[in-house]
């Protein structure tokens, strides 16, 4: 059995007394979709904010390809591989798309404080490789005509794919996708996932998505975890969730006379 | 009226020289002459401007040609291509016309079934796709044995085509490489399959837009194309040094000659556009030689720039304001064939510093040399409006079977009429005031249909138009409508259904425009589509709330903006072709729903029948009209919408008809 991408080893998150996770464990398969679904309130982004870093779990512990980040900052995680987008978008909203995407190429930046004030030798060859990797990402997206609009003058549905090309241009190697369909019309979301199949295609990359779209998600995800009141109450491919009692109770409420 | 045209001597409309009388001759013998040295194309890739020289481009043709022909493609054979401009789409034309083939463009917005009739009736044994969009389209009419001739899809845009491992698809490359291969074991095979080329061969299938019927493949020669530009260059040279941007669709016959066959004989430099939404931008950047756009799109350029002024500073708008008039008045005073007095001309300079060249330098017009507008009329307004900022819009009138007809010459320009008939063009007036046009570009006939070309060419070999118009003393031609689409009013006038829609159109509150009358009718009226982006701008300035464009569409508010410009053009309307009532449609107008044509025109005939009882309801004196439509999505799924539309009369003063009106 090849190393999975990411263990979450009985995860246990507290908020003073409210648990928000309860004992949580699953692991994300190199190269899959794995969708978290669930009620509101159920622990899907407490859990994506474990896995990234911005909440330390109490209790239990969480591997990277196999390696224990349970304790590292955020930051550390992202040069890792670990990449996220926001269930509300979070942009540098007065930059253009641009240059939000060359902010997300900071954490891959060598070069001296020197060198970047004259703008000169390693800076200036950083700063083309930068452009050209942010450019591709760019094509990829269909983002050619909004590259020099100022973010906060775009429709929802570009902002985040916006939000998904700064993602990207982190190169990730794990990417956390928070709602990335939530508000949109029909079309925007068919546009989506086709990226989001695209970037899986095209550069296998693993995918942890959390979606309430219930039909996108059963098309497009490999496997799916089921979260409710904090704890795990299913996982499995869609087809066995779709069978799966405690789901279907989850979802539409106990059966009362 | 060939007496117009003193150009018979011109060295440019003498017989072909034999070694350079197809569009692969001229490209070899250019690519020959410029090499390594000078750029051919541009693509903007990754935001940066990507150079191909003459010499790479040539490689292109060269191994793409030679891996057809190792694929099996034979001369005169046909092959499809599908997608947006890009230079593969010229390698791949340049490259099928070299082994001797035919090209056959289509619009990349196609449906399968569309497809499917163009790929089979021209009979092509090969279809160039573009990217998985097209190849799907393709995998999706063989799965139902609707391709049956075509032996390969070969695509150039790769992405998302990853995983689909179907031998039945190519990528570009693969075949240049089959090419590379090919010309290993054949030194020499691609000069002397150009070599063997002749002018009168076929180079493309044009198929017509099919206002009417089923489209018809007009059968184009190299050497129709070859003269169709220089029917316009004679007037207008074009240099090597020259930027051209390719976005109008190659399926179009003005993009076949202004672009393909100016860059092989001229050696025109052609700049492909990031994207099809960013061509605006892209313009700008290149700022090039030559604009040829539909009329809509000119009239589009100015609804946005009223749009975005109307968005801007108050110093704009005020500055925008006070010069306009002036650009008008010396306009008025150049058609009169009279200077400006200074002050006029001093006063125009400084608008020109102010606003004009700032507006120009927006559209990407401050190099250029020659604007062109053609398809539909586009109205005399909108042409005042750019003639008044500086950029002079000349008519270019032509047919896909006899190319250029006529187009203006500079300091010749009249807004009322299409221009004089172009170098080499024989224009004459046949019965029921029809437009006859011959020239060394008109077409060898339509395939496979000998009847349709028998009724579209005499035996002088003029070309029957369709279009109604006549011949001015100055030898400028008056194009008035369709001759089938002139339609006669109660009183026995007749009035142009288009020319009504023209004035309307240049409101920027309305998209398009049916008008309706005649016949059975006592009156006229009109179908509207409202610009949904500017009404929707303007509801949000007057807060008008509204939830959809079928909302909006109904919004009592709407109606009373809409009826303002109704009653603008009416006053310039002979009372009996003034529009009494009018409708405003919920929905656009709309290809996919063949209302329109891919070129945009309207399908009339498919239109009464399709709003029967609208119009139905319109003339039987009713406020308001239910209606079920059915509204086919780009998948091919359909469904219906019902609402209420309202139906919207206007008083007729009978008064203050202007006598020099004439519709």
């Amino acid at each position: 059995m090849p190393q999975p991408k990411l263990q979450l080893d009985r995860i246990s998150l507290r908020f003073g007394g409210i648990k928000a996770l309860d004992d949580v464990s699953f692991e994300v398969r190199s190269g899959e979709i794995l969708a978290i679904i669930g009620p509101n309130g159920a622990g899907k982004t407490s859990t994506i904010n474990s896995i990234n870093g911005f909440y330390r779990p109490q209790e239990g512990r969480i591997l990277f390809e196999g390696r224990e980040i349970t304790r590292l900052p955020a930051y550390k995680r992202a040069t890792l591989g670990i990449a996220r987008t926001f269930q509300n978008i979070a942009l540098y909203t007065h930059m253009t798309a641009l240059d939000n995407l060359m902010a997300a190429r900071h954490i891959h930046m060598r070069s001296g404080m020197l060198q970047n004030a004259l703008f000169w030798g390693r800076t200036l060859r950083e700063e083309i490789e930068h452009r050209r990797v942010v450019e591709e990402i760019i094509d990829f997206l269909e983002m050619e005509h909004i590259r020099k609009t100022v973010v906060g003058t775009l429709g929802y549905g570009l902002r985040k794919r916006v939000e998904l090309g700064r993602a990207l241009a982190l190169e990730p190697t794990l990417l956390l996708l928070d709602e990335p369909m939530a508000g949109m019309n029909v079309e925007e979301k068919e546009d989506m996932a086709r990226f989001i199949l695209d970037i899986h295609e095209q550069q296998h990359m693993t995918i942890v998505l959390i979606e309430h779209d219930m039909g996108l998600v059963m098309d497009i995800a490999d496997r799916i975890v089921v979260l409710d009141f904090g704890r795990k109450i299913a996982e499995g491919t869609p087809a066995e969730i779709q069978r799966e009692p405690a789901v279907i109770q989850a979802y539409l409420g106990e059966v009362t006379e | 009226m060939s007496e117009l045209n003193n150009f018979a001597d011109h060295p440019l409309l003498q017989p072909l020289d034999p070694a350079l009388d197809t569009l692969p001759k001229f490209f070899l013998d250019r690519a020959k002459r410029y090499g390594a040295d000078k750029v051919a194309m541009r693509k903007k890739r990754y935001g940066i401007w990507q150079e191909y020289s003459w010499a790479e481009s040539l490689a292109h043709v060269r191994d793409f040609c030679l891996g057809l022909v190792s694929l099996g493609l034979a001369r005169e054979d046909k092959v499809c291509i599908i997608g947006d401009n890009d230079p593969e789409y010229y390698w791949a034309e340049l490259a099928v016309q070299s082994a001797g083939g035919i090209s056959i463009g289509i619009f990349a917005d196609a449906s399968p079934q569309e497809l499917e009739y163009l790929v089979n009736d021209s009979e092509s044994v090969f279809v160039v796709a573009h990217d998985q969009e097209q190849c799907d389209k393709m995998l999706e009419l063989r799965e139902a044995g609707k391709a049956p001739r075509v032996k390969r899809v070969i695509y150039w845009e790769e992405r998302g085509l990853w995983n689909y491992n179907d031998p039945w698809l190519l990528s570009f490359p693969q075949v240049e490489a089959l090419g590379r291969a090919y010309a290993a074991d054949h030194p020499g095979a691609y000069e002397e399959l150009v070599a063997a080329g002749h002018g009168d061969e076929i180079a493309i299938f044009s198929y017509t837009s099919g206002t009417t019927s089923l489209p018809k493949g007009a059968m184009i020669s190299h050497r129709n194309l070859i003269y169709s530009t220089r029917h316009v260059v004679i007037i207008a040279p074009f240099y090597d040094t020259d930027n051209y941007v390719s976005f109008s669709p190659l399926a179009w016959i003005t993009e076949q000659s202004l672009g393909l066959s100016n860059h092989v004989q001229n050696g025109i430099i052609i700049n492909f556009p990031e994207r099809a939404e960013t061509v605006q931008q892209d313009i700008r950047e290149i700022a090039p030689a030559t604009l040829l756009f539909p009329s809509r799109l000119w009239e589009n350029l100015i609804s946005m720039v009223q749009v975005r002024l109307s968005d801007s500073t108050w110093i704009n708008r005020a500055l925008y304001k006070l010069f306009m008039p002036v650009g008008y008045k010396v306009v008025d005073y150049r058609d009169a064939g009279k200077e400006p007095p200074l002050l006029w001309r001093a006063l125009y300079r400084l608008g020109d510093v102010a606003i004009f060249h700032p507006l120009r330098d927006k559209l990407g017009m401050v190099r250029m040399r020659e604007a062109y507008t053609s398809g539909a009329a586009l109205s005399p307004d909108a042409l005042r409006w750019f003639r008044a900022i500086g950029v002079t819009l000349k008519n270019l009138y032509g047919s896909t079977e006899c190319q250029t007809h006529t187009v203006h010459r500079s300091g010749d320009v009249r807004f009322e009429t299409v221009g004089p008939p172009a170098p080499g063009v024989e224009i004459k007036i046949g019965e029921g005031g029809e437009v006859l046009v011959r020239s060394r570009s008109t077409f060898q006939g339509y395939y496979k249909a000998p009847e349709a070309t028998a009724k579209a060419l005499d035996e002088e070999g003029f070309f029957h138009t369709g279009d109604a118009g006549f011949l001015r003393e100055d030898g400028h031609l008056v194009y008035l409508d369709r001759v089938s689409d002139l339609i006669q009013l109660a009183n026995g006038e007749s009035f142009s259904p288009q020319y009504i829609e023209g004035r309307l159109k240049f409101s920027p509150y309305i998209q398009d425009v049916m008008a309706v009358g005649g016949w059975d009718t006592p009156f006229v009226s009109a179908i509207i589509n409202i610009a949904f982006e500017n009404v929707a701008r303007w509801a949000e300035q007057n807060r008008v709330s509204f939830t959809t464009f079928v909302d909006l569409s109904q919004k009592p508010q709407v109606y009373a903006l809409i009826r303002r410009d109704v009653e603008r053009v009416n006053a310039t309307l002979p009372p009996p072709a003034r529009l009494r009532r009018f409708v405003i449609l919920h929905k656009a107008f709309d290809p996919d729903e063949a209302e329109l044509t891919r070129t945009r025109k309207l399908r009339r005939r498919f239109m009464e029948q399709r709003y029967g009882e609208i119009l139905h309801a319109v003339y039987d004196g009713q406020e308001e009209v239910r209606v079920r439509a059915e509204v086919k999505y780009r998948d091919g799924r359909s469904g219906f919408v019902e609402t209420t539309l309202h139906i919207e009369s206007l008083e007729q003063k009978e008064t203050e008809a202007p006598s020099h009106a004439r519709a």
